[in-house]
């Protein structure tokens, strides 16, 4: 994940180069050192570079990362014929190379010929079967077309050697709560809390699905989730401040013949509300009225 | 016995200086010829499972205190299970990675390679050093040594009545050995093959490894008490809500 330094100074380099400084080839370093996705920009200032010959040629050795780079770009803009131009380059250049392989692999699936695509990136695999990209660009290939179940069973099998990349937990997180498969995703959840406990995307994210999955346990743990959000993010994170409404809401109607522990839940619901009417007071004051009646109703209910 | 040597400049013109130049020297000689032979090494599926597997249970280990105790424990009994988790090595598979480690031929090649660049251009220099710059007091140690010293330091000098300070070359030959490791991660760069003291270390502990490493990671696992935090979490957030609304 990118820090607001790095990405305040990603765009103050993206404005510069924008409106005609120099520092294009800082900016393109910085993109890909950051794995930032900016195909158009990239796009665009990776070609002036490259059909200048002057500025080409003080590269040298970056010339052929530049070449990939903008090749990767304009198949995301789907600008094929200048990804074929730089992957002839590239191919010209180095002949026996597996990384330009997985440039034309990818190239094929760009196009949409998905067996000949299939078929390459199997081959690629088969020299090399320790290629997380490959393995990483196999899924993305499922997924698009439309076959997430064989998507999940690939990003299943890379995950069994490769346990310990947490953008595949993500992206397979993200696949479960799209097929409504909530405990598998909370299983993921938890992996990526596991492996960065103070990131509150995913606290907050694991709170969401607990939340949907209901129950009595699963709504306690969810508002312990929200509430370690709010801690993370200094409070300013409105949806976790909702999320603690929701939440103390159901629980109260849940254990309504009960009467456990009704103090402390409903002062952090009252701080949440009074929290949520002040953001809502200075950002979007003609939603206000809106805001307390839900709110009014949150409570009326419990 | 007490008294100052006079140490000749010459020596330090003629000994000192041409050592250290010659010694840089032969590093970066040995630097470019590690890189010309160095052939790269295809690592194994199984040796990059385990090692994910042990970044993942640390994971586990540090994290614990942030996940709900049911799911720390499903994690804890599908690393730690007796028969088929993940992190348990049976005693018979201990051993072999040092026994395939020997009866693979490019391992071996690979190990010996690493082992003769290493060793000949020492050996070598050490003769260079005792047959010309032997016999004399080549330095002083700034600092005053005990007398147990003599014999590593003064091998060429068979006085025994000189202050123990006063070394020969060859010492000085073995303090640029293990001196000059920073100086040549200045000037090649980081990652130079010319880390003579780690490798020498590394020879020591070899081929156990992968599988220590995953029974350490059991153990340590086995040990981790489940002490959940987020409780706590509820109060401060009403704490920081408070600061905020305040």
């Amino acid at each position: 994940m990118v820090t607001k330094s790095e990405e305040t100074q990603l765009n103050s380099l993206e404005n510069q180069v924008d409106n005609g400084g120099g520092g294009a080839w800082e900016y393109l370093c910085l993109i890909r050192k950051l794995k930032v996705r900016r195909s158009d920009k990239v796009l665009k200032h990776g070609l002036s570079i490259l059909n200048d010959p002057k500025q080409r040629s003080t590269l040298g050795n970056e010339e052929w990362t530049l070449y990939e780079q903008v090749a990767v770009a304009a198949m995301d803009c789907q600008c094929l014929d200048v990804a074929k131009d730089c992957i002839k380059v590239l191919r010209k250049r180095f002949p026996e190379s597996k990384r330009v392989g997985r440039l034309e692999a990818m190239l094929l699936e760009a196009k949409g010929s998905w067996e000949l695509a299939e078929k390459a990136y199997t081959s690629l695999l088969e020299d090399n079967p320790l290629d997380q990209i490959i393995h990483k660009r196999r899924v993305a290939m499922a997924k698009a077309q439309g076959n997430i179940s064989v998507a999940i069973e690939w990003l299943n099998k890379y995950l069994e050697t490769f346990m310990a990349d947490h953008d595949a937990w993500r992206e397979l997180a993200e696949i479960y709560v799209s097929l409504q498969m909530y405990k598998q995703a909370a299983f993921c959840y938890e992996e990526l809390i596991l492996s960065q406990p103070t990131v509150p995307l995913y606290h907050l994210a694991y709170a969401d699905v607990l939340y949907t999955l209901g129950g009595l346990e699963n709504l306690q743990t969810a508002k312990k989730y929200y509430a370690s959000t709010i801690d993370l993010t200094g409070g300013k994170n409105t949806r976790a401040l909702f999320g603690i409404c929701l939440c103390t809401s159901a629980l109260t109607q849940l254990t309504k013949g009960k009467n456990k522990e009704d103090k402390e839940g409903s002062q952090l619901q009252s701080l949440a509300a009074k929290v949520l009417e002040k953001d809502y007071k200075q950002r979007a004051p003609d939603k206000l009225p809106q805001l307390t009646t839900a709110l009014n109703s949150l409570t009326l209910s419990s | 016995m007490a008294e100052d040597l006079v140490l000749d400049t010459a020596i330090r013109d003629w000994v000192l200086i041409p050592l250290s130049v010659v010694m840089v020297l032969i590093g970066v000689l040995r630097y470019f010829v590690s890189k010309l032979m160095n052939s790269s090494q295809t690592p194994d599926t199984k040796i990059v499972k385990e090692g994910q597997v042990v970044v993942r249970a640390r994971n586990l280990r540090v994290g614990a205190n942030f996940i709900p105790s049911k799911a720390f424990r499903a994690r804890k009994i599908y690393y730690c299970n007796e028969e088929n988790g993940l992190l348990f090595v049976p005693k018979g598979q201990g051993q072999n990675p040092q026994a395939q480690m020997f009866s693979d031929p490019n391992m071996a090649m690979d190990m010996m390679k690493k082992n003769l660049s290493m060793i000949i251009p020492q050996t070598l220099t050490f003769a260079w050093v005792n047959f010309f710059f032997s016999g004399f007091v080549a330095a002083k140690i700034p600092f005053p040594l005990t007398q147990r010293f003599r014999s590593m330091l003064q091998n060429g000098i068979d006085l025994s009545t000189v202050d123990v300070s006063y070394v020969s070359s060859r010492s000085w030959y073995f303090l640029n050995l293990f001196g000059l490791r920073g100086f040549f991660s200045l000037i090649l760069g980081e990652e130079n093959a010319v880390d003579d003291t780690q490798r020498m270390m590394q020879m020591g502990g070899f081929g156990f490894d992968p599988s220590k490493g995953l029974s350490a990671e059991k153990d340590n696992l086995d040990i981790t008490q489940h002490d959940w935090a987020l409780p706590n979490f509820e109060q401060r957030a009403e704490a920081v809500l408070r600061k905020v609304i305040s």
